[in-house]
């Protein structure tokens, strides 16, 4: 276990963070769980990787297909499938310790389905839960046959460098409406807990840390805080089994001053999932189908068609968005109209590269025809072999550029046709409390601007920013307008409660000062060639702004005082007393932190997390949410709440 | 970090024997072991793992004498380390038939495994696996090729050194040449105009010849002249003279 240590410490030091820990544990996992030998053209060792949902969800966002392969692995299953004996093959066992799963796994050892069994459980199993596999592995003679056992403690999803979920699969039994629903009994309460703190607890396992947790006073935040705060010392003070002993991860790993867990609850800030967005990431999530970094979409989609019109056949397209694919990894927080001024500048590149490479082709074609070619030969054939070498790459260039291009293309249609632009603007400018240049009346009964979804969520920023309710006649107004528009008003039932449960609690949400400068009404005309015309839609400049969670952060990271967050609970796993004071002992600003937010979150508040990190020399942050949603999916789950 | 519990696993292995025994269950083990080991000896994967170990042993042979194939050779090395061309032809030789025969065999693998009437799960792992053994091969007929780049470019190298030293001999020759003929053309342009100059003076005498050729024709006329005129005149002096004694002898005879 030792031998590993230098390279993570050396992974920690360069940009790429939590998906190199998690995907290093699985290379690990998938590689028998021994260090993954560097010798190139080693001897290929072949074995099947069984999987149940959870596992799939865990391994598809950090390792392609391709590279699944790479390792060795010639079939991946679904662990609930039917499967057929391989009688000659070790099989991978990547499973959550559920009951169904582990009668599987007997049934498997019953039938000899493989040679070898390695079993990995994403989350610690229980006694007798092993003992269970044990005596069908002695039942079947097969004992001999498992060869390995492992707990990985992998129960979360990484997503991004610096960014993880809780689940996605049963993502309803932890999500907002789950714990916020009034008639939440408390064992139902206890599980969710449970469930999310077991996840966190796993998330620490594997970053090898434990970090000194804040969290606000009263709310579901402060449950999972002191449920974690209990389960990190239960384990510190068992000194056989701790996993957080010297020897297996290395005490020093985190530059020497332990991370800080800042866990939120959602109800500090429901603005924020309702916001319509303009950065790229945050605008797929919004607008399309967008799952565990993957987008799915139906050639030909876009609006949705006029009524009369026939549907065409559409197929569907599956696009990856990956750590490897550069564009994106440059571009995900970028404003769109600047996605689609880079997606053109990188057509053209492949384009010019593109005719180099034929020029090159027929350079050669004209061999011992031309004087000329020929003294251009010798300096050519360098040229050739690199061209010829950086094929694949130009080749996989022009995928990764159509791919965007599709997908800017999808967004901009759903941009243009429910013109998100203007309430971008208009919510932007709610939520930093600036002069509004329309009313919201205005928009709400315009019957060209956005879906119903759109203006309810609209509305319902206004009626959360506003610093006093509105007028009952006002309310009526626009009640009318909305109903008009074919809105459900359930999820204003609910915000209203949340409104005057807030208003008793601390002071409300501040969004700061932003500001939206639009660049003029109409934006440049792209250039003749150019598929991303944007007549009409404004230029808007994101101005930079901290939404309350990053702000939260920020106090908190900075040791600030705060009105806000100077009640915070503190803990701290390592005390031997277990301290209920609020009095932090750090007083130096920490280096790194870990935001959970309880209750879900979105790409909004990953990304003006990721701007903030970037106006910070050398901190580090990892976003985490127990569910990842879109403001549809939060507006359904509003509803859900509102009528009960 | 992922923890191992095997151990824990075979704890409660033995906990629940321990607890069967006591319930007074027991389990047939040994009928069942030796059914296990009759597995299929010419089976696909001891097969597919036979092609494994001869692409290995060709990498280790490939690795062993990579040193010695690809040293530059000098002259200190002692002559036991240095391999001959004819030893690295072989080499190159061995490799290809070996690595054909590996790829000949992975094929009639695929073939073999197409026909068979199994599962399709079976069919894909199967697949994957020969696909898996192909890259391996791959892998190491690149480190085979990469070997061969390396002395094939010496070998360029070591021609292009000889091309070169040839050339400069060419060149200095081809100076020392050069300056041989700058001294012949410098002699030459010396010798033109000595002889420029002597033609002027030949000219002259030329013209002094032409000239006393002349004069000495003209006094050879001259002399013609006089000898005529001399000539003449003697005539005349000696018909005088023939005259004189005539008539002095006919004045002799007259008087007498």
């Amino acid at each position: 276990m030792a031998c590993h240590i230098p390279r993570l410490v050396s992974l920690l030091k360069k940009k790429h963070f939590l998906c190199c820990i998690s995907a290093v544990a699985l290379k690990r996992m998938l590689n028998f769980n021994a260090p993954p030998l560097k010798n190139t053209a080693a001897e290929p060792v072949w074995k099947v990787l069984i999987y149940d949902r959870f596992g799939q969800d865990i391994i598809s966002p950090l390792l392609s297909v391709k590279e699944l392969r790479d390792m060795g692995i010639t079939l991946h299953l679904l662990l609930h499938s039917d499967r057929d004996p391989i009688p000659d093959v070790p099989a991978i066992y990547f499973v959550m310790p559920t009951e169904e799963n582990i009668d599987r796994i007997c049934q498997d050892l019953r039938n000899q389905l493989y040679e070898s069994y390695y079993l990995n459980f994403i989350s610690a199993i229980s006694r007798s839960k092993l003992e269970d596999i044990a005596s069908a592995a002695l039942a079947a003679n097969a004992v001999t046959q498992v060869t390995k056992v492992f707990d990985q403690y992998l129960n979360f999803i990484t997503l991004e460098d610096d960014m993880f979920i809780l689940c996605h699969q049963n993502k309803e039994l932890i999500s907002y409406h789950a714990i916020n629903r009034a008639d939440i009994q408390d064992t139902d309460m206890e599980a969710i807990m449970d469930t999310i703190v077991d996840s966190l607890f796993c998330f620490f396992v594997t970053l090898g840390a434990v970090p000194i947790i804040r969290c606000p006073r009263g709310n579901a935040a402060e449950m999972v805080a002191v449920k974690l705060d209990k389960k990190l010392r239960e384990n510190l003070r068992d000194a056989r089994n701790s996993l957080f002993t010297g020897d297996s991860m290395t005490a020093g790993q985190f530059s020497f001053q332990r991370p800080l867990f800042v866990l939120v609850d959602r109800n500090v800030d429901m603005a924020t999932p309702l916001h319509h967005t303009w950065t790229y990431q945050a605008l797929i999530h919004d607008v399309l189908d967008f799952h565990l970094n993957r987008v799915v979409m139906e050639e030909g989609m876009g609006a949705e068609p006029s009524a009369g019109a026939r549907p065409k056949k559409k197929s569907r397209k599956t696009y990856d968005l990956t750590a490897a694919d550069k564009f994106w990894q440059k571009h995900k927080g970028s404003p769109f109209p600047e996605v689609a001024e880079s997606v053109q500048e990188e057509l053209d590149t492949y384009r010019a590269q593109e005719d180099e490479v034929k020029r090159l082709k027929s350079i050669m074609g004209l061999e011992g025809e031309d004087e000329g070619a020929i003294s251009m030969l010798s300096d050519n054939t360098a040229k050739l072999t690199s061209a010829v070498s950086s094929l694949p790459e130009l080749l996989e260039k022009k995928r990764l550029i159509d791919l965007h291009t599709n997908v800017a293309t999808a967004v901009l249609d759903h941009i243009k046709s429910r013109k998100l632009d203007v309430y971008f603007e208009f919510e932007e400018k709610l939520m930093s409390k600036s002069t509004l240049d329309k009313s919201l009346l205005d928009i709400i009964s315009d019957p060209d601007a956005g879906t119903p979804e759109d203006k309810m969520r609209l509305f319902l920023i206004y009626y959360i920013t506003a610093q006093q309710a509105p007028s009952e006649s006002d309310l009526e107004q626009y009640k009318k307008a909305l109903l008009d528009a074919v809105c459900d008003l359930s999820p204003l039932n609910y915000i209203k409660q949340w409104k005057a449960f807030t208003k008793m609690a601390a002071t409300p949400a501040n969004y700061g000062n932003s500001g939206v400068k639009p660049m003029g009404l109409f934006s440049r005309v792209m250039n003749t060639g150019s598929q991303f015309v944007m007549e009409g839609v404004k230029n808007l400049v994101l101005k930079q702004h901290n939404l309350p969670v990053t702000r939260i952060l920020d106090n908190l990271m900075e040791m600030k005082s705060h009105p806000e967050t100077d009640d915070y609970r503190y803990f701290d796993p390592k005390m031997l007393r277990g301290s209920e004071s609020s009095i932090p002992r750090n007083k130096n600003p920490f280096q790194e932190a870990i935001v959970f937010v309880v209750g879900g979150g979105n790409y909004i508040e990953y990304q003006n997390l990721v701007d903030y990190t970037k106006s910070k020399q050398g901190k580090k942050i990892v976003y985490g949410c127990s569910e990842l949603f879109n403001a549809s999916q939060f507006i359904k789950q509003l509803s859900q709440l509102g009528q009960k | 970090m992922a923890v191992d519990i095997t151990l824990l696993f075979k704890a409660s292995v033995k906990t629940v024997k321990t607890r069967n025994k006591a319930i007074g269950i027991g389990f047939d083990s040994t009928k069942d072991e030796i059914f296990k080991r009759s597995r299929p000896k010419s089976g696909f994967s001891p097969r597919a793992k036979e092609v494994i170990t001869n692409i290995t042993k060709l990498k280790d042979f490939l690795l062993q004498h990579r040193k010695d194939y690809v040293s530059a050779g000098s002259l200190i090395s002692s002559d036991l380390s240095r391999m001959t061309d004819n030893d690295r032809d072989q080499i190159d030789q061995d490799a290809q038939i070996f690595m054909r025969t590996c790829s000949e065999a992975i094929k009639q693998l695929r073939n073999e495994a197409e026909k068979q009437v199994i599962s399709a799960q079976i069919k894909e792992h199967r697949g994957a696996v020969l696909d898996l053994i192909e890259t391996y091969l791959k892998g190491v007929c690149k480190l085979y090729s990469e070997q061969r780049a390396i002395r094939v470019k010496r070998m360029f190298e070591q021609e292009n050194q000889r091309l070169i030293s040839e050339m400069n001999s060419l060149v200095d020759e081809v100076r020392q040449i050069e300056g041989k003929v700058v001294e012949i053309s410098r002699l030459q342009e010396i010798f033109a105009e000595k002889v420029l100059q002597q033609e002027a003076e030949i000219d002259n005498i030329h013209q002094l010849v032409v000239g006393a050729t002349e004069n000495v024709k003209e006094g050879n006329e001259d002399i013609r002249e006089a000898i005529k005129n001399n000539a003449g005149f003697r005539v005349w002096i000696l018909f005088f003279l023939v005259m004189c004694s005539f008539s002095l002898l006919f004045l002799d005879w007259y008087d007498s």
